[in-house]
């Protein structure tokens, strides 16, 4: 798993290099987030535009990012492909997560 | 050399030569010396497979432009047969084919006979769903199958000492060129997991659907050439894959059987088609599938949607969906969850969308095959889908209970959850509330959909009840299978008929032309002829062309009363053989048709009648009189070869049972006489090719009913005559199982101690007259033929091009893009 990330004012960019966000790297990538959000990274735009596949276990692990945030900071998608942004809809999810297009939109939300 | 057809204008003969030949060597490699038939039948797809794809993407795009209304025809089955030979028909390249193989020294009828018959389908259901794709290409309407990929089809079947046995029939291991893998266009579908109740932000009621598994569903389109070549649609059949090739978590640890296991596991879903009458309830699998290919399709009908630029609330003004049978209704649910779910339209909204766009065929009278699956099931696989149809069901009952205050015992009936004995779903239920329309497949069908299936739903909402009397289509089913009489039936009438049907009608007069009639008798005994070469071929048993060919052809089920068949034979033989009364024209009766593995009792059918046959065929006595042939492993292919060749037509279910029928139509299109029961679309039949033209015998639907009541009728018949005594006395002491005298016990006591549920012994002396009286006129051969003539005349309303455009005018709106 790869991740890249870079502070932009307030928020933390995170960037997911990886093309699928699914069990073979799903803890993995909750492990790293918790990790830096536990470092007092509070608020996070997380840029998706590489990925192309998300499984359950992917969005089980985004979803326990955002609810690690919780109420102390805010978790923002970027970049959310066709492919992901069909998960996140079919499961509702997309009425749970803040999505942007792109990067800039979501460091200005 | 031009190697490559031109897509706009008929290929020469010499330009398809060398397409075949390029083809032969350069695409699968092969020595042109050495090449197999099976090559150039390879070869010969390939090379029209181009002009067909390149009319498929016309056919698109004149649809775009057009923006014209869709429909998606979704079936659990297509068995569409073999596509070569149907193809070249209908671009009308057959001939040319024919001159260029001759070119090769090669017979074009000898390399079409290579091509493996997809059997996806167990059939009349899903050969319906064949003819209707024909039919749609060939009258211009925009209009695309739906189904699924099955690696294994119905199973092969063959005989061991008479009995049936399966093999599995995996009908692609070779490939076929008939697909185009659309990798591209995979759709993600999640099954089980579970759904977790949340609020989203806004502080609304927002289930998340939670830990799901995920199947790739991978399409593949199978070109559908419409009469002419002028419009192709296809067939989208979907395979399920793992969604990475494997688990490579469960790799990296280790793990590689467990990582092959689950990836087996998933791509078992579009692995093998279920047969017919094999238990549904509680397979697991068969559920998923059902899921599996209706998720696929929507979710492509939507994407397709999409790419038209139209705003979701359009959907149902652009978009049809016909559920062929119960199988699909799952859409229902699948269509509400992504318009509620996916695309945020309130529920009201969402449900006029989706009674807007779907429809429901009903196949079955048999209250017991209407499908149920357990909610543990439903829960355990489709947590948000379960939920969605209890909301159905909530607000359906809550329109029920304003109807008809008080009545819970309505309200029970009509449910969609039944709550006692098992707490089950029912998928009509669900397809009814969730549909525009419902139709029967028959005239009589649809009467008793109304009155007997479904009466509660008829009277709460009668104007969705409606019949579409099922077709076939002519152009597989007598220009392809039957070209002799195609190209009588040109000559004298012009080469329209083809696609407009109705024009047979002109043939009705030549029935007093005795030079046209003539023609007509060579080329059915020429039929025979040929037949009589594949059924020794197949069985090793050589029968008379010159004798009736009676044939008895479709799955074999007790309610289609292949036993019947059976008990009358013996009757015949018994007649024969202890009356010394000859019959009064040589018989031959030709058997084809599966039994579903687990149906043991009409697997024993199967071994009766090959126990028949063999005593029969052996008899040196009597089988100049009277010769019984099985023919194994029926599918489209087989029923090509021996409908142009039937005498007499056997549709002799127990009235009230046979939907429809389509066998029943192809062998009557093909100047088989028929002996049937009123049932189904027999009806339809007699009304059309007049009472002169037909045999009709038997108990009507009524007095099935009320002869059930009224007690042992079979024990009745057994008692009061003696052929019927005899036969079962016979069958019962081992006189057609001398090795293992009481083998045929199970179907001795289904007659006489269970009541004869489908009312063989009632039937049979009415039946046996009728035989004695066909038989007796099939001896004048001149006023048979004319008689057959009369039936292949008047077959027009048996055409699926009638079927389609009432389809397309009185349920789905929809127009032809020309």
């Amino acid at each position: 798993m790869v991740l890249e990330d870079h502070a932009e004012g307030d928020f933390l960019v995170v960037s997911l290099k990886d093309k699928r966000l699914d069990a073979v790297i799903a803890s993995n990538f909750r492990e790293a987030m918790v990790e830096r959000i536990d470092r007092g990274q509070q608020k996070i735009v997380l840029d998706l535009s590489g990925v192309l596949f998300l499984d359950s276990s992917g969005l089980g692990a985004v979803v326990a990012v955002l609810k690690h945030v919780g109420a102390r900071g805010c978790l923002h998608l970027c970049g959310v492909t066709p492919a992901v942004m069909a998960v996140l809809k079919l499961t509702r999810m997309d009425r749970v997560f803040k999505t942007y297009p792109t990067r800039e939109a979501a460091l200005a939300a | 050399m031009a190697l490559k057809l031109k897509a706009n204008a008929a290929p020469t003969r010499q330009a398809l030569l060398n397409a075949v030949n390029y083809h032969v060597e350069v695409t699968l490699a092969k020595n042109p010396q050495s090449a197999e038939l099976e090559d150039y039948q390879l070869a010969l797809a390939l090379a029209i497979r181009q002009p067909i794809l390149h009319a498929m993407n016309a056919t698109e795009a004149r649809v775009r432009e057009a923006n014209a209304k869709q429909i998606h025809y979704l079936s659990m089955e297509f068995l569409i047969g073999r596509l070569l030979a149907n193809n070249l028909r209908n671009l009308k390249l057959y001939d040319v084919c024919a001159e260029a193989a001759s070119d090769l020294g090669l017979d074009l009828a000898d390399i079409l006979e290579t091509e493996v018959d997809p059997a996806l389908g167990n059939g009349g259901l899903g050969r319906l769903a064949a003819c209707f794709l024909d039919s749609l290409a060939s009258l211009s309407y925009p209009g695309y199958g739906y189904g699924i990929n099955y690696q294994y089809g119905l199973f092969r079947q063959s005989f061991a000492n008479g009995f049936q046995r399966e093999q599995p029939d995996n009908w692609a291991a070779h490939g076929t060129p008939w697909q185009i893998e659309r990798r591209e266009q995979s759709s993600m579908i999640p099954i089980y997991g579970r759904v977790d109740a949340a609020m989203d932000e806004h502080g609304h009621f927002n289930p998340h659907w939670m830990e799901w598994k995920s199947l790739i569903g991978v399409p593949s389109d199978v070109p559908v050439v419409g009469y002419g070549g002028h419009c192709v649609n296809f067939l989208r059949l979907y395979s399920a894959r793992a969604p990475g090739e494997f688990d490579m978590a469960i790799f990296n640890g280790g793990d590689y059987l467990r990582a092959m296991e689950q990836q087996v596991q998933v791509e078992t879903v579009s692995k093998v088609l279920y047969p017919s009458d094999s238990a549904a309830a509680g397979r697991e699998l068969r559920f998923i599938q059902e899921y599996f290919f209706v998720a696929c399709a929507m979710r492509d009908i939507f994407r397709r949607h999409h790419a038209t630029g139209a705003p979701i609330e359009e959907f149902g003004n652009r978009n049809a969906l016909q559920l062929n049978d119960t199988h699909p209704a799952m859409a229902v649910a699948e269509l509400m969850r992504t318009l509620v779910d996916e695309h945020d339209l309130p529920w009201e909204q969402a449900w006029q969308i989706t009674r807007q766009s779907t429809a429901y065929t009903n196949h079955t009278l048999l209250p017991e095959a209407l499908e149920k699956w357990p909610v543990a099931l439903f829960e355990r696989v489709l947590p948000r889908h379960l939920d969605i149809v209890y909301e159905v069901n909530r607000r359906f009952l809550e329109e029920v209970d304003a109807r008809y205050p008080g009545d819970t015992e309505r309200l029970r009936r009509m449910s969609i959850v039944q709550e006692w004995p098992h707490k089950e779903i029912r998928m009509a239920h669900l397809a009814i509330v969730g549909s525009h329309s419902v139709n029967g497949v028959a005239e009589m069908h649809s009467e008793l959909v109304k009155s007997q299936l479904v009466p509660d739903f008829y009277e709460l909402w009668p104007d969705r009840f409606n019949n579409k009397t099922n077709g076939v289509t002519p152009r597989r089913w007598l220009l392809n299978c039957n070209h002799r009489l195609a190209n009588l039936i040109t000559e004298a009438i012009g080469p329209k008929w083809a696609a407009d049907l109705e024009l047979l009608a002109e043939l009705a007069p030549m029935a007093k032309n005795s030079s046209f009639l003539h023609q007509f008798q060579k080329v059915k005994l020429q039929n025979k002829t040929d037949l009589v070469q594949k059924v020794r071929e197949a069985t090793g048993v050589t029968i008379d062309p010159a004798s009736m060919f009676d044939v008895q052809i479709k799955r074999v089920h007790e309610y289609k009363r292949q036993l019947l068949n059976a008990l009358h034979i013996m009757h015949l033989y018994l007649r024969l053989k202890e009356d010394n009364v000859a019959l009064p024209t040589p018989k031959t009766f030709i058997f084809s048709g599966k039994a579903a593995p687990g149906y043991a009792l009409a697997k024993l059918i199967i071994k009766l009648i090959n126990n028949i046959a063999r005593l029969v065929n052996g008899d040196r006595a009597i089988n100049q009189q009277l010769r019984v042939v099985f023919y194994p492993d029926y599918k489209v292919s087989v029923a090509e070869a021996i409908v142009p060749a039937a005498d007499l037509s056997e549709q002799i279910s127990t009235a009230g049972y046979e939907a429809s029928g389509t066998g029943n139509m192809k062998l009557a299109m093909n100047g088989a006489l028929t002996i049937g029961t009123l049932d189904g679309a027999n009806v339809e039949i007699a009304r059309e090719v007049g009472r002169k033209n037909i045999y009709i015998f038997g108990h009507t639907a009524d007095e099935v009913i009320l002869a059930r009541q009224t007690g042992d009728a079979a024990r009745l018949v057994y008692e009061s005559n003696a052929d019927v005594r005899r036969v079962i006395d016979q069958l019962a002491a081992g006189r057609f199982s001398p090795e293992d005298p009481g083998l045929f016990a199970p179907i001795v006591q289904s007659l006489l101690d269970h009541g004869d549920y489908y009312m063989h012994l009632a039937d049979f002396a009415d039946y046996a007259a009728k035989h004695e009286q066909a038989a007796g006129d099939f001896n004048n051969h001149r006023a048979w033929a004319a008689r057959a003539l009369v039936n292949v005349a008047r077959s027009a309303h048996f055409s699926s091009d009638r079927t389609i455009r009432e389809y397309a005018d009185q349920i789905w709106d929809l127009k032809q893009v020309i």
